[in-house]
């Protein structure tokens, strides 16, 4: 892409991309340092993980008001009018992810102590692989405007779902055998669904890729899973 | 707090500065001197002349008390009368198609190229030219080659400043009009004439101001006449001519009323061209 | 080169079917002397629609719009080839009654252009050309007029006074309202905001929205946030040469040609 002829502006706009790439490191760092602290039952890692979410915040504060300043200032149109609408919703996304990471790392330090059945917690593992990946993904086609890829990563959701969906079934069972594992399991069932969420936003994020590229919304109707457990929706963070 | 100090060339700027300055007031205050003397000397010898009798009666004859230039005046607003009567018109047209019709045309550059050399032709030129063209086939001075003179004196002027008013007109202003779907005609008379309205004004006055101090083409065609005669097709009397022959008798009668006239002509002529700058600038204020 | 049209699935997805045009131009060709200033333009000025023509200086936008009332034909050496379709003839014709097209298709100039009279006779002068009106009938076409252009009731204490008295953004809606008075279906605007403040600018806009019911319009404009605003459609000319034409919505949000991006971004060399 040639430059603006006013220099600033191309200043403004790389400061936004800059400070989303940056977001993004930030989110994939922290779901990735709160699953080894699930893993590890690592309360310090988990401190960790809330405390990086404070800097993840300012970061969102500040591209969003960078985004309203550069609108005022420059009166976008076209592709910069769309890069700066989506720094808006991406940043957006990416705080949520980080919130999400957060929760996970809160319920480490709830649990902390309690009996942790491996072949579950590594279920939950697994599923945080197949996220991390995802937004690894995404983050690179933000960075690249890489369509394909972007659209790559929005036809692949489902795979976490269906993971998710197995491991729901398993913590039912673990929970019905025996009552005391309701405690620690609910929690293992948050974090997985936080997983699940995680790449929901990433399917946004996706979608805002594409709008950012090609100035069109992606029509089609994302692929849905049936088993998708909607009553067990609700803000369950915290 | 450090003050600034001025590079070494800025007095050396400064004082040519004012050498330049002075030049100039010696220079307008040199021209103003001539003006003022001749204006003085005008007041000073003409102001006793001046009275009721200058404006009611005829010129005297040679060595006779009184009198006055009342067939002189009427004759030279006749004269001046007919002659931008016959001129303005003609200048106006001619200016108007060089500004409207004709202003991309080689016409109009050749128009302009004429007119400007007519504007500039030595008077008596062109009295010479009325005298060949009209007094020697009529056989007779008249009051009509005169006009004529006059008239020929008025078109340069009028047609150069009739086009020059028109091309002021912003040229929006006359789309503007089209646009509206007004023929051209139109557009020139109710639109560009109406904006240009005070600037043609002060033209017509400037051109009266020309002609009704020339003496040099009426010596030839209208000549003089002593008594009263408002006949045009005969010779009429007419102040510049009359000035001319009174100031170079040595009756004092004559020479008094000789200035009287020269005052009265100075004063109408510049009276014309303040009213005329004051037309002008009234256009500029809106 | 090609102009990109939008798919005609989106542009005219409204009504889906096609949309009425006013003007429709085909294959037109304009030229300065030898100088070929619009290279085979085709676009339409669609009915009750505002149509904005953008492109940086000397792209031809404003020659366009020139075309449309046969404004060029003012000067001498400029001749147009092609077709501008308006009321089912071609207004290129050489016998087109040029001063009945103009009253048809009415132009409102960067600068106002007020006439060195009173108000009330700027707006009654066109009236007067083609229709014989009573006093009162005149007085209540003035009024509408005047009331149409949003300038009544700035003016209606001092009719009489001279239309250059008045500020630059009451002229130029004077100059509108003498526009609209002679009833034409079609209101040219070339670049009618340019020598005026934001709020005037903002009254003018105001107005085209208002007009554009009764009138289709075309604008000439410098100002993209102002093209984006006060228009449906937008032309996006660069050298003589129609880049893109569509739906402003788009344009201004995902234009589809790489030129068109990069002047409404702000990225031309």
């Amino acid at each position: 892409m040639s430059e603006h002829i006013v220099k600033s502006y191309d200043e403004d706009l790389m400061e936004l991309s800059r400070k989303i790439a940056e977001m993004g490191g930030l989110t994939e760092t922290m779901l990735a340092i709160a699953i080894k602290a699930l893993v590890r039952g690592d309360t310090d890692l988990a401190q960790r993980v809330i405390e990086t979410d404070v800097r993840l915040d300012v970061l969102e504060k500040d591209i969003e008001e960078k985004a309203i300043l550069t609108i005022a200032k420059r009166q976008p149109l076209a592709v910069d009018l769309r890069m700066i609408v989506s720094s808006i919703r991406l940043a957006a996304d990416l705080e949520r992810i980080g919130d999400l990471s957060k929760n996970i790392a809160k319920r480490v330090v709830a649990i902390n102590g309690q009996f942790a059945p491996q072949k579950i917690v590594s279920g939950v593992v697994h599923m945080s692989d197949l996220a991390l990946d995802r937004m690894k993904r995404i983050i690179d086609a933000y960075i690249q405007r890489d369509v394909q890829a972007a659209l790559d990563v929005w036809n692949h959701d489902e795979e976490i779902d269906h993971l998710y969906n197995s491991l729901f079934r398993e913590l039912l069972t673990y929970m019905m055998e025996d009552p005391r594992n309701i405690g620690f399991c609910a929690h293992l069932l948050f974090c997985a669904k936080n997983i699940e969420r995680i790449g929901d936003h990433a399917t946004n994020i996706a979608e805002t890729i594409h709008y950012l590229v090609t100035g069109k919304s992606i029509l089609a109707d994302r692929p849905r899973t049936e088993g998708a457990y909607k009553p067990l929706d609700p803000e369950d963070h915290i | 707090m450090s003050t600034f100090t001025p590079p070494r060339f800025y007095n050396s700027r400064k004082r040519t500065n004012f050498m330049a300055m002075a030049a100039c007031y010696g220079a307008t205050l040199f021209g103003l001197t001539w003006l003022v003397l001749i204006l003085m000397t005008l007041v000073v010898n003409g102001l006793p002349g001046i009275s009721l009798a200058l404006f009611t009666e005829m010129t005297p004859p040679p060595n006779a008390q009184g009198g006055g230039l009342a067939n002189a005046i009427v004759g030279s607003l006749m004269l001046t009368v007919m002659g931008v009567g016959i001129g303005a018109p003609i200048g106006l047209l001619a200016g108007t198609y060089m500004a409207e019709y004709g202003r991309h045309s080689q016409l109009t550059s050749v128009i302009r190229f004429i007119n400007d050399i007519l504007l500039s032709a030595p008077s008596i030129i062109i009295g010479l030219f009325v005298y060949g063209a009209v007094v020697v086939p009529m056989g007779k001075f008249s009051g009509y080659a005169g006009a004529l003179a006059l008239a020929v004196i008025v078109i340069p002027v009028v047609v150069r400043t009739t086009e020059d008013m028109l091309l002021l007109v912003p040229n929006p202003l006359r789309e503007a009009a089209s646009a509206l779907g007004l023929p051209r005609s139109l557009v020139i008379r109710r639109v560009a004439y109406r904006a240009a309205r005070a600037g043609l004004m002060t033209g017509l006055l400037l051109a009266i101001a020309r002609v009704s101090g020339e003496t040099a083409p009426l010596l030839f065609t209208v000549l003089n006449n002593q008594f009263w005669n408002v006949d045009m097709a005969t010779s009429v009397a007419n102040l510049p001519v009359t000035i001319n022959n009174f100031i170079n008798n040595p009756d004092p009668n004559w020479k008094q009323l000789a200035w009287a006239g020269a005052l009265l002509i100075t004063f109408t002529v510049l009276s014309l061209n303040i009213i005329a700058r004051v037309v002008g600038s009234a256009r500029n204020e809106k | 080169m090609t102009t990109t049209h939008q798919d005609p699935s989106t542009s005219a997805s409204v009504s889906g079917q096609a949309r009425p045009e006013t003007i429709s131009v085909k294959n037109l060709r304009f030229y300065y002397g030898d100088t070929l200033a619009l290279k085979t333009i085709s676009l339409p000025l669609y009915t009750n629609e505002v149509t904005a023509f953008i492109g940086p200086s000397g792209c031809g936008k404003s020659t366009l719009l020139r075309v449309l009332n046969r404004m060029y034909d003012l000067y001498p050496g400029q001749r147009a080839e092609g077709e501008v379709i308006f009321e089912g003839r071609n207004i290129l014709n050489k016998n087109e009654d040029l001063n009945l097209l103009r009253s048809r298709i009415g132009m409102v100039f960067q600068k106002p252009t007020p006439f060195p009279m009173t108000i009330y006779d700027n707006i009654a002068f066109g009236i007067r050309l083609y229709e014989n009106l009573s006093k009162a009938e005149l007085d209540e076409r003035i009024e509408s007029a005047l009331m149409k252009a949003a300038l009544w009731n700035e003016v209606k204490d001092k009719l009489n006074a001279n239309g250059l008295s008045l500020s630059g953004g009451q002229q130029q809606r004077l100059c509108i309202a003498r526009s609209v008075a002679i009833g034409p279906e079609v209101i040219l605007f070339d670049e009618p905001c340019s020598a005026l403040d934001p709020i005037s600018t903002a009254k003018i806009e105001e107005l085209i929205d208002e007009l554009k019911s009764d009138y289709t319009i075309a604008i000439v404009t410098h100002n993209m946030q102002q093209a984006a605003r006060v228009s449906e459609y937008t032309a996006f000319m660069y050298l003589g040469e129609l880049v893109e034409f569509g739906q402003t919505a788009q344009m201004f949000t995902s234009p589809q040609d790489q030129r068109t991006q990069d002047y409404i971004t702000g990225r031309f060399g």
